[in-house]
């Protein structure tokens, strides 16, 4: 018990570097959008959260934000808010916002220990649990401060597991049911769910086929399904999807053969052999073919939609890389490199393979789960670096079976008192020689490199995943930090500085910073779902100043942002998106004139430079970039105008702009806001 | 008289003149029916006309022209070791063999090569001293700059190859590649030889029952993902790297961006052979026998596992500058 509490301290207070380094602010850029929606939820109640529609983002189009999320995070936060507050304890809600994430992975080393001490025993739980306080792999999506679905939603998965392995071992409709309001706040939390409601079929389908079938399970899974289905469709982003597409239709085929299976088994009971086989046969071709046919119509009709593509690119790989160019660009979706699965999780890529082999070793029917949960993880984080999260709990559960049993067996070979040894030494021997000396190397082979595990852990810990990412830092010259926090200066200053019904152009990074700091209306954000309206602003930002005034007119923008990293070195800025604005302005018929080859110099290089193509170099988002900067002395030794990204002094120094002028720029030029000037009055 | 004789003069020697120029436009008009009949026999033959320095010049740089000639200019020979050239040889051949077999086919375009040791003329006579080159020749004019397609920006697949020519030439053409039967094939052929060992066992399906088969299988699909295998065939990385300023071989790739598939191959015999350290050590205590077998496996598996998961670390090390653990070794 006094080492489960320390675990999940622990798993709390490693999470809370960036806190202590910086301050309590909510990281990145989808946790902002978070963020504002709990915002929202605590101040105007649930009814009206669930029936929102956001007119200050996509503008002119808005967004239906009450059907299109998953609201278990933010009605958590609100949960503990009120909580809170009912108690008189006054918390800010950014705060339980930020901290929320470490808290639940607290609860998740509890989970980890249960469950894990349900598929062997309380020693490999306790284990199992350590892991997962610092295992960076989970860390990484649920340090303090990023507050986004994935903190939750493992937790959640793992409670559903846990309980879906208590109910297949006891049989009982109290823990399925448990069981399927887990699943109900998984589905709410996670788009992720769907990998749940395919495992726990898959896990029944391989016991019915190793023969393991029993009415446990029959009981299990009926009532899971049932009852887990019927309230995973109260989610309205989920709707109807569970009965129509074909992500959910292999739970709904194997809930059949459950019956069916069962049925069988009954019938089997009561009749002789003969008759038996008969009938078997033809039930099951029957079955067979009705099932299939219905099957084939559904899919045929459009009735049961295929596959969406992010989740077909799961299955086949090479699909997102020559179909869906979107997809494959994403950071997060990449493949994993094997350095990428041993930086998240070091030791555990070789403890788990055999706390596998120990299962295979005492199948039992919670020990098939585990496997295969193990495998199918590991196929889908080796597809796409981001599914590294699901893949780590199981990771740090077989581990800890692993480790468990091989200390076990070894921990019975030392012998404590040496006095002992003398006399038991005749009487003994199916044992061996040295057998402590080995026994004790054993152990303390183990123990180093648990300790190692540790040490890497916090290590990457501290030094990869704990960035805010709107606030940076660097080092000066003399050793001290210099904070760059350039973001919230200029959204506060959007915020103060402009008519609360002005409208702001961005790229879409950084549109749901902009909604929830700076309060004001935008044109794309992050969620990405009109690739038209963003290629509309990719136009704007890629074409000359009058040709974008008029599409900036067209969409009644005030003020426009962009990211400058020349003065700095920040290399994320929007010269360095600009070829993907260039792509996606020219990917739609309004903007077929923008053709990426013009932005480049005729020998093929993307140069910003005196070299550079004059369409470049006379483009809106170079202008605005790039505004004063040839006045600038950058770096000692350089001419003025030398950008320090692109290692290269600017092409186009001295120009004026026609159809903007400089609202502010921040104080180390990381953003810069330009106000959109008004129509000439005419005769002027 | 001396006005008559000059008239006569004058008369007949226009019109041998004449008679000159008719001949020479005859000459003209039917060296061009000539040439482009030429042209049309021999794509008849082959899709792509191999011609050496002389044909260059007689067909393709030689007015009268009234057809566009697209040219590549390549060196295929063994010697030479030009791999590049192969492949674009085999992208120009597809383009060639589509506009062949288009129904559009019409002889104002004709697709031809020239291989440097059977028209080196034509090479220096340009001033082309790379390979390959994909060059268009106007039927009116020279060849300006955009005639010549600018590989290392868009690469020399056949589709690109067709947005040049209709750039050049306003001639689409659709790009038939042959269907690639190896993918059905080799489906197929696995179904085959699954469906044997099937019927083969067909009395003693015992092994898939088997525990320890399964056990084997899952470990192999562990190690194949952990080692990175799924990011080599997305991405597609070269075996290993040769510097080719100081000829050292590189195995491991020098950042953690990137992987080459002689380091995964090294990974997941790395991998493997410290779960099988592990699995040793376990197995040595339940294996019956002399107690000696008990432990030389026991420290055999304590030796691997140690030995190994170093060799792993540095490993890793070499990729991220500035990890500061390492465990028996650096």
């Amino acid at each position: 018990m006094l080492v489960l509490s320390i675990a999940a301290i622990l798993s709390f207070s490693t999470r809370l570097f960036s806190v202590l380094r910086f301050e309590s602010v909510i990281h990145e850029f989808d946790p902002y959008f978070n963020y504002r929606t709990t915002r929202y939820l605590t101040e105007e109640g649930f009814y009206s959260f669930h029936n929102w529609f956001d007119d200050r983002a996509w503008y002119p189009l808005g967004r239906i934000i009450g059907g299109t999320i998953y609201p278990g995070l933010m009605v958590t936060s609100a949960v503990f808010y009120h909580a809170l507050w009912f108690f008189n304890i006054t918390i800010d809600i950014r705060n339980v916002c930020v901290f929320l994430a470490p808290m639940f992975s607290s609860f998740t080393t509890l989970v980890t220990y249960w469950f894990t001490k349900e598929l062997k025993d309380a020693g490999a739980g306790l284990v199992a649990a350590a892991m997962i306080a610092i295992v960076p792999g989970y860390i990484s999506r649920s340090v303090a401060g990023s507050y986004d679905n994935e903190g939750i939603a493992i937790f959640c998965m793992l409670l559903t597991y846990a309980l879906w392995i208590k109910s297949v071992k006891t049989g009982s409709l109290f823990w399925s049911c448990l069981c399927a309001l887990a699943y109900f706040y998984m589905v709410s939390s996670w788009g992720g769910y769907v990998f749940l409601i395919n495992l726990i079929p898959l896990h029944v389908l391989a016991l019915m086929l190793t023969g393991r079938f029993s009415h446990r399970i029959y009981v299990a899974y009926s009532a899971v399904y049932c009852i887990g289905t019927i309230l995973s469709m109260q989610i309205s982003f989920v709707g109807f999807q569970p009965v129509q597409s074909s992500e959910h239709m292999a739970a709904l085929g194997v809930f059949g053969l459950c019956q069916m299976h069962a049925f069988i088994d009954y019938v089997r009971s009561k009749l002789s052999v003969e008759q038996f086989n008969i009938l078997f046969r033809s039930i099951v071709l029957m079955g067979a073919v009705v099932s299939l046919s219905v099957a084939a119509i559904g899919t045929a009709t459009g009735k049961i939609s295929p596959w969406t593509g992010r989740f077909y690119s799961l299955l086949d790989p090479s699909y997102a890389k020559n179909n869906i160019p979107i997809i494959a660009s994403v950071s997060e979706h990449q493949p994993t490199t094997w350095s990428s699965f041993y930086f998240d999780l070091q030791m555990l890529t070789i403890m788990f393979p055999a706390g596998l082999y120990f299962c295979f070793n005492r199948l039992t029917d919670a020990n098939i789960f585990i496997i295969m949960y193990g495998v199918t993880s590991i196929y889908f984080a080796g597809v796409m670096v981001r599914l590294m999260l699901v893949l780590a709990p199981v990771m740090c559960i077989l581990s800890g079976i692993g480790v468990s049993s091989t200390l076990n067996t070894y921990m019975k070979n030392l012998d404590v008192s040496r006095k002992d040894k003398k006399t038991s030494k005749k009487n003994v021997d199916h044992t061996y020689p040295f057998k402590n000396e080995v026994a004790t190397g054993v152990v303390f082979l183990v123990t180093a490199f648990l300790i190692t595990y540790t040490f890497h852990c916090t290590w990457v810990t501290s030094e990869a995943y704990s960035s805010p990412s709107i606030v940076l830092s660097a080092r000066a010259g003399d050793g001290g930090r210099i904070i760059f926090d350039d973001f919230r200066e200029a959204y506060y200053w959007l915020r103060h500085n402009t008519p609360e019904d002005a409208k702001v152009m961005s790229w879409w990074d950084y549109g749901y910073q902009i909604t929830a700091m700076a309060n004001r209306t935008i044109l794309v954000d992050n969620n990405t779902w009109n690739n038209t309206h963003i290629s509309r602003v990719g136009q704007a930002m890629a074409s000359t100043e009058d040709k974008a005034y008029e599409i900036m007119r067209e969409l009644d923008v005030n003020y426009v942002l962009v990211i400058f990293g020349g003065l700095t070195g920040y290399s994320s800025d929007d010269i360095n998106k600009f070829l993907w604005m260039v792509r996606i302005g020219g990917s739609t018929d309004r903007g077929a004139h923008i053709k990426e080859a013009d932005y480049y110099t005729p020998q093929g290089e993307f140069r910003i430079d005196k070299e550079g193509s004059p369409t470049l170099l006379n483009c809106l988002m170079y202008k605005m970039c790039y505004y004063r900067f040839g006045e600038v002395y950058t770096e000692g030794g350089k001419p003025t105008g030398y950008d320090r990204v692109r290692n290269a002094e600017i092409g186009n120094k001295n120009f004026d702009l026609d159809v903007l002028e400089e609202a502010y720029t921040t104080e180390h030029w990381l953003v810069r806001i330009y106000k959109v000037k008004d129509l000439d009055n005419r005769g002027a | 008289m001396a006005t008559v004789n000059a008239f006569f003069l004058v008369s007949a020697i226009l019109l041998i003149f004449t008679g000159f120029i008719d001949a020479a436009v005859k000459k003209k008009e039917d060296s061009l029916g000539d040439k482009v009949s030429q042209m049309t026999e021999w794509n008849n033959k082959k899709a792509v006309i191999r011609m050496n320095g002389d044909k260059f010049r007689q067909y393709v740089k030689t007015t009268p022209k009234n057809y566009s000639v697209i040219v590549m200019l390549t060196a295929l020979q063994a010697q030479r070791q030009c791999s590049v050239c192969k492949q674009a040889n085999d992208e120009y051949t597809i383009l060639a063999n589509s506009w062949r077999y288009y129904q559009q086919y019409s002889n104002k375009l004709f697709f031809a090569m020239v291989d440097y040791d059977e028209g080196s003329d034509v090479f220096s006579s340009m001033k082309i001293n790379t390979a390959p080159v994909f060059m268009h020749f106007p039927a009116k004019g020279k060849p300006k700059k955009g005639d010549t397609l600018d590989i290392h920006r868009v690469g020399f697949s056949a589709e690109q190859i067709a947005k040049w020519v209709a750039e050049r030439t306003d001639i689409n053409i659709r790009v038939f590649r042959p269907t690639n039967y190896s993918g059905t094939l080799a489906l197929a052929l696995l179904f085959a030889l699954i469906g044997g060992l099937l019927y083969l066992k067909r009395n003693n399906l015992e092994f898939l029952y088997n525990k320890t088969v399964w056990g084997g299988l899952a470990l192999f699909v562990i190690f194949a993902m952990t080692s990175g295998q799924m990011w080599n065939h997305i991405r597609g990385p070269p075996v290993m790297h040769k510097n080719p300023s100081t000829g050292q071989i590189n195995y491991i790739h020098g950042s953690s961006q990137g992987q080459f598939i002689a380091e995964t191959y090294i990974v997941f015999f790395l991998n493997a052979a410290v779960v099988g350290g592990f699995v040793l050590l376990n197995e040595a205590n339940s294996v019956k026998g002399d107690p000696g077998k008990k432990r030389i496996l026991s420290m055999v598996g304590l030796g691997f596992v140690a030995i190994f998961f170093s060799l792993l670390l540095s490993v890793f090390r070499s990729k991220y500058q500035g990890y500061p653990y390492s465990f028996l070794f650096k």
